[in-house]
């Protein structure tokens, strides 16, 4: 075992479980509530930074009311399990998002996080604060290239240094010394790129898949050597978003609850945020009474896909993936993938491309993991292992038979 | 009443065949409905009302039901190790050089089918205890596991029995996602259920290849012995010749 699952095993022990602890006591909220208001207070004096964007005017020029505003608050309130008296607060701290400078940096990665921060059907609530942050640097997003926007990140690390948050999107490539994957005209490797940018940042903030756990970079045999962010940085506060793509609104959760309270929201063992990871999908799926009932869809298109049953059998993995998918949807609540009629394919937890992402039930799947095959070779070995075992029997049998029933004292027995 | 020249030994209580076939048939159950829940390989009526099917709800409760009497079977299997009244198996466990002895002794009985048999069988022997042992470590195992499953349904940390019981069980079996991860191999940067589900399935066949060998081994036993050891299981007694002393 290496040293970080020495870490992890140790950290598992002195944790006080993975419960979800939505009420934490009067006592708590209160000492909470105070401590916010001084941060918001401190904030308040503070100008904002470079983003010219004004909260209340982007609010109005997309056509939304006031009332949207504060409907969103509190529903994001409950969904960072606050109790509702923060909700002014949270409104508060909406409209100061572009206090708190971001560095938005891209490894190994396909951008779709940057697709799912900036697209939807029509700018809502989460995706306009998104357009308010402070975003100082994010390479995909600015117009600024070559030269221009290396200056504007070594400008941005200088100014805001210790202040910023660094969001990472996509995995770390470590093979040959990290040269599968460089950045900048001086070639500069991500690994070294990411240390670099993560020394001076408050906090850094995994974004998808890839830069939490490794994701699709990482997936078997994981040719560069990919790795999350976890993995490189070391001695600074992370915070997993996963998810492929994760969802903008536990961005905005998170980046809300650094504004609101300057501290990163209490994590799992994962470092994922337990507001938004706390619970399976399959808790709160609105087809779990079809699982129950052992009402499956057995394949594309038949009576019980047109039913709406629930899609274990093509290999849905809600249950054993942590995401608030069920609950927030995508897209402000739009959608979600088991909500179009595909199952979940796992993609917040680690590994999620070798161990989740096949459409067949979990005991039937036959794709290469680093252990030469997940489920599949699970039967498979235990067959063989048993053939092996029933075919050592029988050639014992087979022996016992020719040999007959003869023992040492075999002969005076027959005598008798 | 037996054979002229042979006597009878008392091997297995009551109670110790009670929980032997009580754990024969929970372990037929929690193979049958494990499975199910892994892949659901039959198909319910389809026109036939959720409330009246609830075939997925009803795998588990006997899965989880059986493997509770499980459990609980384990605990005092466990407590008899020590402290029975009748045999205690922890005796023919300590490695002393007669344990020792009698453990190859009675491995070479079965390799040499039955040409050599140095060692007493009347009583219980090492090779079996080592043998049963195995499938002791293999329950534990399985009910760690199987449990570390469980917890994830009260991520909120509630149970009908109080909130002491998911903290108990996570404090017990949290360990296993690390473990597991390493038993597969795993690269992935974090562990997960999926991980702890994979060691579990595993188990399940280890156990059904013990399983095999077991009913195996006490039949060749019975033929070959001729000392009537399948009947251990049965009426808790066999055979063994009085003249004959090791």
């Amino acid at each position: 075992m290496s040293m970080d699952k020495q870490d992890s095993v140790k950290s598992l022990f002195t944790a006080q479980s993975a419960k979800v602890d939505t009420n934490k006591g009067d006592a708590y909220y209160e000492a909470l509530y105070t401590q916010c208001r001084a941060r918001l207070d401190d904030l308040k004096k503070l100008a904002p930074l470079n983003n010219r964007m004004d909260f209340k005017e982007s609010i109005e020029e997309e056509g939304l009311e006031r009332r949207d505003f504060l409907k969103w608050a509190s529903a994001t309130t409950a969904m960072l399990m606050l109790p509702a008296s923060f909700t002014p607060l949270v409104a508060e701290a909406a409209v100061m998002m572009n206090r708190v400078p971001v560095i938005w940096i891209e490894l190994s990665d396909c951008a779709g996080n940057s697709e799912a921060l900036i697209r939807s059907d029509g700018p809502k609530i989460d995706e306009i604060i998104l357009d308010i942050i402070s975003l100082e640097f994010h390479e995909t997003l600015m117009s600024p290239s070559g030269h221009q926007a290396e200056k504007q990140l070594e400008e941005a690390i200088e100014h805001f240094k210790g202040k910023y948050l660094l969001f990472v999107e996509g995995a770390i490539p470590r093979g040959i010394d990290g040269y599968y994957g460089t950045i900048g005209a001086k070639a500069e490797t991500f690994v070294d790129h990411l240390e670099r940018l993560a020394k001076d940042a408050a906090a850094v903030v995994a974004v998808g898949s890839c830069a939490t756990f490794g994701g699709i970079p990482a997936a078997a045999p994981n040719p560069t050597d990919a790795v999350g962010v976890m993995d490189v940085v070391k001695g600074k506060p992370i915070i997993n978003i996963p998810a492929c793509p994760a969802n903008p609104s536990n961005m905005v959760g998170v980046l809300l609850h650094y504004v609101l309270t300057g501290t990163v929201p209490e994590l799992d063992s994962l470092l994922r945020p337990k507001f938004a990871f706390g619970y399976r999908i399959h808790d709160n799926c609105e087809r779990r009474g079809h699982f129950d009932a052992g009402e499956y869809v057995e394949e594309w298109g038949d009576v019980g896909a047109k039913n709406n049953f629930c899609l274990y059998k093509v290999g849905c993995k809600g249950p054993m993936t942590f995401n608030n998918c069920s609950i927030i949807r995508y897209n402000e609540g739009v959608n979600w993938p088991i909500g179009v009629g595909r199952g979940c394919i796992g993609c917040s937890e680690p590994d999620f491309w070798d161990k989740y992402a096949y459409e067949r039930p979990m005991a039937n799947a036959n794709i290469k993991a680093p252990t030469g095959g997940v489920e599949k070779t699970v039967d498979e070995f235990g067959l063989g292992l048993l053939t092996a075992a029933g075919v050592g029997i029988a050639i014992h049998a087979a022996a016992s038979v020719v040999a007959g029933k003869k023992s040492e004292d075999s002969k005076s027995e027959e005598n008798a | 009443m037996s054979k002229p020249g042979y006597k009878q030994v008392k091997r297995m209580t009551t109670f110790m065949r009670l929980n032997h076939w009580v754990v024969a048939i929970c372990m037929v159950a929690a193979v049958i409905t494990g499975l199910y829940i892994g892949h659901p390989y039959y198909q319910t009526f389809i026109a036939d009302p959720a409330v009246d099917k609830y075939v997925m709800a009803w795998n588990r409760w006997v899965h989880l039901i059986v493997a509770i009497i499980f459990d609980v079977s384990s605990i005092v299997v466990a407590y008899l190790y020590f402290f029975s009244r009748f045999e205690k198996p922890y005796k023919k466990l300590i490695p002393t050089l007669k344990n020792i002895v009698e453990f190859f002794e009675v491995l070479m009985n079965l390799l040499t089918l039955n040409r050599r048999k140095k060692f007493d069988s009347s009583h219980a022997d090492s090779f079996n205890a080592v043998f049963f042992f195995i499938f002791h470590l293999l329950l534990l195992w399985m009910l760690l596991t199987g449990l570390q499953l469980y917890v994830q349904i009260f991520p909120h940390g509630h149970s009908s029995i109080g909130a002491w019981w998911p903290w108990v069980l996570h404090f017990a079996t949290d360990w296993t996602l690390p473990v597991s991860s390493w038993m597969i191999g795993s690269t992935a940067s974090g562990t997960n259920v999926m991980d702890v589900r994979i060691v579990h399935h595993y188990s399940m066949w280890f156990i059904i290849v013990w399983v095999v060998f077991h009913i195996y081994y006490q039949v060749w036993r019975t033929i070959f012995w001729r000392e009537g050891d399948i009947a251990i299981a049965f009426g808790g007694e066999k055979f063994t010749k009085v003249d004959k002393k090791v």
